[in-house]
């Protein structure tokens, strides 16, 4: 019964890994811009939680610790491919950005951009944040980082979207009919 | 660290994030209600908040990989080895075991997996469940139009407002309900129909949409809800009518009041009822307010 338990278990935890796939898919990309970096890293995440599992004793913890195993491929392929002098301050411009001109006028074109122009410790705080919900404690765990500047780049991630975006939507409200406030009594 | 209307700008964000202890959210609620440069400020945040999830809800697909490398040759031999052992211990164990009903059922379950883990908290419970978990401090007779809910399914998540599709039209009339005085709820009730009545009448282009949040979520739940049949013949009636329910709330019902809120069959939930008004009044939609 116990081989039996211990193939199950393997199994489970092979599900929960390929489940897990297209979260940690989503939030490469939207870490990278590039799909074929973004597979690529994913693709290292697994084959290193699969490696080791064993360490994993909480499975309430799994996400966050597949997503820590995420952050440190994102931090170990930067630190391969060049030499940094402080990679939370680059900012990536917009023409290394894989959204073209002509997407530029749609919605998620511009938020994508928006994002790609923050710099990467912020991109990372507001994608897991925003995307996969993270509290801010465990942001905190899988940066590696106190929860202080977990809060600081967050609000300073969102302003400076704010920033960028809502002028152009505040545009397009313009355009549209005034609201009208009436009350029932 | 900035600090605007005594609420610092990390503060704020934590509040969207709901990363505050419910005494701070409270403060916080109280403070956003009375000032509106507050209340501005905590709309842009979740509507940046949204706009991110938008933006990533459909990623471009990984570029095709090579098929993955098969066992070289030799490592068949090995792993055959492993294989037929492993087949064989597992055979003769089972074949040891008395099979059990459940395990009968999961075998012939189907192999597709389905996502309910994030809806897990919004499916409504039985119809006991919930009594049971929905003290009220007073006790008073429910309504006969109740009476008309034991038939309506139980088991669905409600669906969410984005699902609803709003086309151009002409007249966008939203409606804020957040009070659960049964003669206001009467009067709003008779409001709503008349609305309706209207537009049918003179073949207008609208749509009316009707949020709730607050203590206005009675009018929604089926434990509560004193216009049940009067919701469902409007919803019936009306394509273009929609009941919103506010997530939030029912969060927060269910963590404050362990209360787990089943809401009346055709109402929708939107993530968070002000947030929702916020954008529809950016959208040139009238707002009422009940």
């Amino acid at each position: 019964m116990d081989l039996l338990d211990f193939f199950t278990r393997s199994r489970e935890a092979q599900r929960a890994l390929q489940q897990a796939r297209a979260r940690l898919y989503r939030v490469a990309y939207a870490w990278c811009h590039n799909t074929a970096l973004a597979d690529d890293l994913v693709q290292e995440t697994l084959s290193k939680a699969l490696k080791h599992s064993a360490q994993l004793r909480d499975p309430k913890a799994r996400d966050a610790w597949l997503f820590t195993i995420l952050a440190n491929c994102f931090r170990d392929h930067f630190r391969k491919t060049r030499e940094m002098d402080d990679i939370d301050e680059i900012e990536i411009s917009d023409e290394t950005t894989p959204e073209t001109e002509s997407s530029r006028g749609e919605i998620v074109g511009m938020v994508r951009s928006a994002i790609a122009r923050l710099p990467k410790g912020q991109r990372q705080v507001v994608t897991l944040v925003d995307l996969e919900g993270f509290s801010y404690v465990e942001v905190s765990q899988v940066l590696d980082v106190p929860i202080g500047t977990v809060m600081s780049r967050l609000c300073r991630a969102r302003a400076a979207m704010k920033n960028i975006l809502l002028p152009e939507f505040q545009q397009s409200m313009a355009a549209s009919n005034p609201s009208t406030l009436r009350r029932i009594k | 660290m900035q600090k605007e209307n005594g609420f610092s700008r990390e503060f704020l964000n934590a509040f969207v994030d709901n990363q505050l202890a419910p005494e701070e959210k409270s403060r916080a609620y109280n403070e956003i209600g009375r000032d509106e440069d507050l209340n501005r400020q905590v709309c842009e945040l979740r509507k940046l908040h949204d706009l991110v999830q938008l933006a990533y809800r459909d990623v471009p697909a990984p570029p095709a990989r090579p098929a993955a490398p098969v066992l070289r040759r030799n490592h068949v031999g090995v792993a055959a080895a492993v294989l037929v052992l492993a087949v064989g211990i597992v055979l003769g164990t089972q074949l040891r075991m008395p099979v059990t009903v459940h395990e009968q059922v999961a075998d012939q379950a189907p192999v597709a997996i389905v996502p309910v883990v994030a809806t897990a908290d919004r499916v409504a419970p039985p119809r006991a469940v919930a009594a049971a978990r929905s003290p009220r401090p007073t006790v008073r007779p429910a309504p006969a139009a109740v009476a008309v809910v034991p038939d309506l399914p139980i088991t669905t998540a409600p669906r969410s407002i984005n699902e609803i599709h709003i086309g151009n039209v002409r007249n966008k009339v939203l409606i804020h309900i957040a009070n659960d005085d049964p003669a206001r709820l009467s009067q709003a009730m008779d409001e709503i129909a008349g609305l309706m009545r209207h537009y049918r009448d003179i073949r207008a282009s609208a749509h009316v949409e009707v949020v709730i949040n607050g203590r206005g979520l009675e009018l929604v739940r089926v434990d509560t809800s004193a216009h049940a049949a009067e919701i469902a013949r409007l919803l019936n009636d009306y394509d273009n009518l929609t009941f919103a329910a506010c997530q939030n709330t029912i969060d927060r019902l269910k963590n404050e009041q362990g209360i787990t809120v089943r809401l009346l069959p055709g109402v929708v939930v939107t993530d968070s009822g002000m947030a929702e008004i916020t954008r529809r009044q950016h959208q040139g939609w009238t707002y009422l307010q009940v």
